[in-house]
């Protein structure tokens, strides 16, 4: 399958396109990685079927937006979405969850200027949201899953990708969430970092800021 | 024979999506609403605290997006292959942005805080969305009045259920989209959808 097949554009960012470009990668599939800078945006946005980013592209120019939508189809494509209805539906509450932390952190806490306030959200975040959606992802992991490692069943799903990037990426911005997690995600997180071919891509991808 | 049941609150909110995808399947399943007050001693059975929770075959799953994509894949109201499917889910994903912006400003306690906030939303943020939603359904609609292909999913269920809470704003607001608002009657003239909404409780939101 040539690369010509598939193209993803996003921004230089891990952020929302990572998810995407990690699935990717776990298939084995190849495709046109197309990253630019806030600075080329204006040429990018007018082409994006919302003037949003990521976007996926197939072959015949169709265009998909909405970067969970987009992670759902190429998991679709790739067998890593459930073997089953009830179990794509397991691996979208597991999403959905980590998503309504995701979108707590970036609501209340990311865009805080007043460096007071933006403390006082942090503790928030970290003493309240994150102790709970530990405690939630843990229940979702011990009615759905099979074995000790994956969220659903026993294989890798996306929803065991997106657990494991937004941990990096809130890691990466927020060091103090580190106790936080327990040793209860760490099969979890050193299977995916053994996957040899999320090894390989994760060796190699472009270190941005976020 | 399998076995539906969906828990929620006695109002539409999160769980109006699931009941009108049940309608249109013609899907026999348990409606479970339960009083602010009956809440607190059911919270600690559902997986999350949180409902809707929709169970089936025993199995309870949270979140209602996951549930209503479940139910549209088990009925054939989700698209008919993997990248149908990911139009519908590109056309709620668009709904959800429209609609996160307006659920902080439904919050509002302050009543005029809330209706500065209201008209601001209309005129600012709402018509962008409504353009995108109807480029959207332009695009993957295949020249009908469905959002994806020439059938309905439950995007145009979705769109229908949200819409709802758009027009208490703003009555009129659908004439500036004409194609939005042909999808929306389209999705009341279906037989099963015009009986339930017709016989379904009558609630504050």
């Amino acid at each position: 399958m040539s690369s010509g097949d598939l193209k993803f554009y996003y921004f230089d960012l891990q952020a929302r396109g990572e998810l995407t470009r990690l699935i990717l990668a776990a298939a084995g599939r190849s495709y046109e990685d197309i990253r630019f800078g806030f600075d080329k945006w204006p040429e990018y946005k007018p082409k994006m079927i919302l003037g949003q980013a990521p976007v996926l592209e197939l072959a015949d120019g169709t265009q998909l937006p909405q970067s969970l939508t987009i992670a759902r189809y190429v998991a679709r494509e790739a067998g890593l979405a459930g073997s089953d209805n009830l179990e794509s539906a397991k691996i979208d509450a597991v999403v959905d969850t980590q998503k309504d932390v995701n979108e707590t952190y970036f609501s209340k806490v990311f865009p805080e200027k007043d460096e007071t306030k933006k403390a006082e959200e942090l503790k928030k975040f970290l003493d309240e949201t994150v102790t709970k959606h530990v405690e939630n992802l843990g229940k979702l992991k011990k009615a759905y899953s099979k074995d000790e490692k994956y969220f659903v069943g026993d294989k890798l799903s996306w929803a065991d990708l997106f657990v494991f990037q937004s941990i990096q990426a809130l890691l990466q911005a927020v060091p103090e969430v580190k106790g936080k997690f327990g040793e209860q995600f760490k099969p979890l997180m050193d299977a995916i970092n053994g996957n040899e071919n999320i090894k390989k891509y994760l060796d190699a991808r472009p270190q941005t800021a976020f | 024979m399998s076995t539906y049941k969906l828990y929620y609150f006695n109002v539409r909110g999160r769980g109006e999506v699931a009941r009108l995808i049940f309608a249109a399947a013609d899907q026999k399943y348990e409606d479970i609403r339960y009083e602010r007050e009956e809440w607190v001693s059911h919270k600690s059975e559902m997986p999350l605290g949180q409902m809707p929770v929709l169970e089936y075959n025993g199995v309870k799953l949270p979140q209602s997006a996951a549930i209503n994509r479940f139910l549209a894949n088990q009925f054939h109201l989700a698209g008919k292959d993997n990248f149908d499917q990911a139009k519908v889910d590109a056309v709620v994903d668009t709904i959800n942005d429209m609609i996160s912006k307006y659920r902080p400003i439904r919050m509002e306690q302050d009543e005029a805080k809330q209706k500065e906030l209201t008209k601001t939303f209309l005129a600012d943020e709402l018509p962008k969305h409504l353009q995108n939603l109807e480029g959207l359904g332009k695009l993957y609609g295949s020249g009908g009045s469905f959002f994806v292909g020439n059938n309905l999913t439950w995007a145009d269920l979705y769109f229908y259920d949200i819409a709802q809470h758009i027009l208490e704003l703003d009555e009129n607001i659908f004439n500036n989209y004409p194609w939005l608002k042909e999808n929306r009657q389209q999705v009341e003239k279906q037989p099963k959808i015009a009986e339930y909404l017709k016989n379904r409780p009558k609630t504050s939101h």
